[in-house]
């Protein structure tokens, strides 16, 4: 226990390196952003020379137990018995770890507009069929970076507007507009899996029927003349598309979750152990 | 944050230790049977059909970061590229993460060059589209409509975008082979997928297309796990009726040990 306690507070205190070390509350922003650059450049670095060091036959090796080490602290800190509060003594120390995931993984964002960039401009140079939307891509992403460094870095009325205009105005607007196509994709999918072609799709026509119908107003009314209470009350629209919802479907949805999340498990369990074969994880290195 | 109480701990232990146990044993050469999976026997068909038509095909990792859905989606793309690399045939991958961008690529790329074709690779075709929901949605619509597509697949982790995917999909005549862990979605691919791989099925699709003896240990430890589940669920459907007949057989209430510890 007082040595996974000092383990904590070294690592604490010494990774990130410039961040923790370095950087004192207050500093400007370039300071952070060089400290975590900084960071990133140092540990990648070390791990980088670590693995070029060893020699390639010990090379997979170092990476299971790495993956292994990188694993530990997780299964440990849902293992181990929590306090009150809801926490065990590793929780502090898987967040901060889950922080740093999130800075390395934002490093990645550059490879996809790198990503982006070149196919419109490939597309653009060549003038292909439809380039005339490659350049549209490169108005709209300049456009939008402007507005939002200028609205973060000079905080005012006119580019607060021109933000809001974009963002609010053009980007969430085409995101609802592609969302409520989905209405429409709805009833095509629901007339082509409601066609009685076979016994299967008959019973969920008739299932999916009862339970339309006792979800709208008109399902009620048309059962209303049914006893609330009593035997017969299990009749009524409102309750067999309840009993539908809750009991049998409810049933096969667990059904699926156990496996769902048996699967996931054995498949974490592979990956952390490094057992994982025959996909992508067999190359040399 | 969540943790396990004592039960539970050693419920996921005894699974766990099942799995490990039947992947070791599957390792010293035990032969292992698996089931047909009519979805997963689709892939090869979908690429044929792309092959023979001399249309591209596309292939959505989902709209998860890089979990472990995407991580088994990209074992399938791995599958499904090889194939593709072999009979000359395009892929396109439109992704939303630019990590999962970055392995699709190097696994794409992999895989052309072991088909001794590495010529043949486009890196165009692995695209990076947007981390937005909607954003990514419309970009594959667009790729949909735009390359004819003939045969797509959806395998990963999807939210409410699935439909317009799996509709336009069906609209431009492709060819569609689906499969997701997420519940909710299931019911939009079953509707307008031409294959649809259901819960579990997902995770098996690396043993079942690879075969590898490793995996399908995993594949059968998990069913020996199921097995532990569904004796449990039993056992306390059992205990928990008769619980009511007998209150004070407290033992009988022995379920309740499963359930989270409010904090």
């Amino acid at each position: 226990m007082y040595i996974l306690a000092t383990l904590k507070t070294f690592l604490l205190k010494w990774f990130p390196i410039f961040t923790h070390g370095m950087l004192k509350p207050g500093a400007p922003w370039y300071a952070w952003l060089g400290g975590i650059i900084g960071d990133f450049l140092i540990i990648g670095g070390i791990l980088f020379l670590i693995l070029r060091m060893v020699p390639a036959r010990y090379r997979k090796s170092l990476i299971a137990l790495l993956t292994f080490l990188g694993g530990v602290p997780y299964a440990l800190e849902f293992f181990w018995p929590a306090s009150k509060g809801g926490d065990n003594f590793l929780s502090l120390f898987v967040r901060q770890i889950g922080d740093g995931t999130n800075v390395l993984y934002s490093f990645a964002l550059g490879l996809g507009i790198f990503s982006l960039m070149r196919f419109h401009a490939n597309n653009l140079i060549r003038k292909r069929p439809g380039w005339h939307n490659n350049l549209a891509f490169f108005v709209a992403f300049f456009t939008m970076m402007l507005a939002g460094f200028a609205n973060s870095v000079h905080h005012n009325a006119v580019n607060s507007n021109v933000f809001d205009m974009l963002f609010g105005g053009i980007v969430s607007a085409l995101g609802s507009t592609m969302f409520s196509t989905i209405g429409f994709f709805i009833v095509s999918a629901a007339y082509r899996a409601f066609r009685i072609r076979s016994g299967e799709a008959t019973l969920m026509l008739a299932a999916a029927f009862v339970v339309m119908l006792g979800q709208v107003p008109v399902g009620a009314w048309m059962t209303s003349g049914i006893p609330e209470n009593g035997v017969w009350a299990n009749l009524r629209l409102e309750n067999l598309s309840y009993w539908i919802l809750n009991q049998p479907n409810m049933a096969a949805q667990r059904g699926m979750y156990f496996g769902i999340e048996i699967g996931a498990l054995a498949m974490a369990l592979r990956t952390w152990l490094s057992l994982e074969r025959g996909s992508f994880f067999e190359k040399e290195l | 944050m969540n943790h396990a109480t004592l039960p539970v701990g050693m419920l996921i232990l005894v699974i766990c230790a099942l799995i490990l146990f039947k992947i070791f044993s599957a390792r010293r050469g035990k032969s292992l049977f698996i089931r047909r999976i009519p979805g997963l026997s689709a892939i090869d068909e979908a690429i044929g059909r792309a092959t023979e038509m001399g249309r591209p095909m596309m292939f959505s990792p989902g709209l998860l970061g890089l979990g472990l859905p995407t991580l088994q989606a990209l074992s399938i793309l791995k599958h499904i590229t090889t194939i593709a690399a072999k009979y000359r045939t395009r892929i396109i991958v439109p992704t939303c993460d630019s990590v999962v961008f970055t392995i699709a690529e190097e696994i794409s790329k992999e895989a052309y060059t072991n088909e001794g074709v590495p010529e043949q690779f486009n890196p165009d075709d692995i695209r990076f589209l947007s981390d937005d929901q909607f954003a990514y949605a419309s970009g594959c619509v667009g790729i949909l409509n735009r390359e004819k597509v003939a045969s797509s697949f959806l395998f990963g982790y999807f939210y409410a975008e699935s439909l317009i995917l799996a509709e336009t999909g069906h609209q431009v005549g492709a060819m569609q082979v689906a499969g997701t862990p997420a519940i909710t979605q299931i019911p939009f691919f079953i509707t307008a997928a031409d294959y649809t791989i259901i819960g579990d099925e997902f995770y098996a699709a690396s043993a079942y297309l690879s075969r590898e003896p490793t995996l399908l240990g995993s594949l059968v430890g998990q069913d020996y796990a199921k097995a532990v589940l569904v004796i449990i669920i039993i056992a306390g459907i059992i205990c928990t009726t008769l619980a009511g007949f007998y209150p004070s057989w407290h033992w009988l209430t022995w379920m309740d040990w499963f359930k989270p510890v409010s904090q």
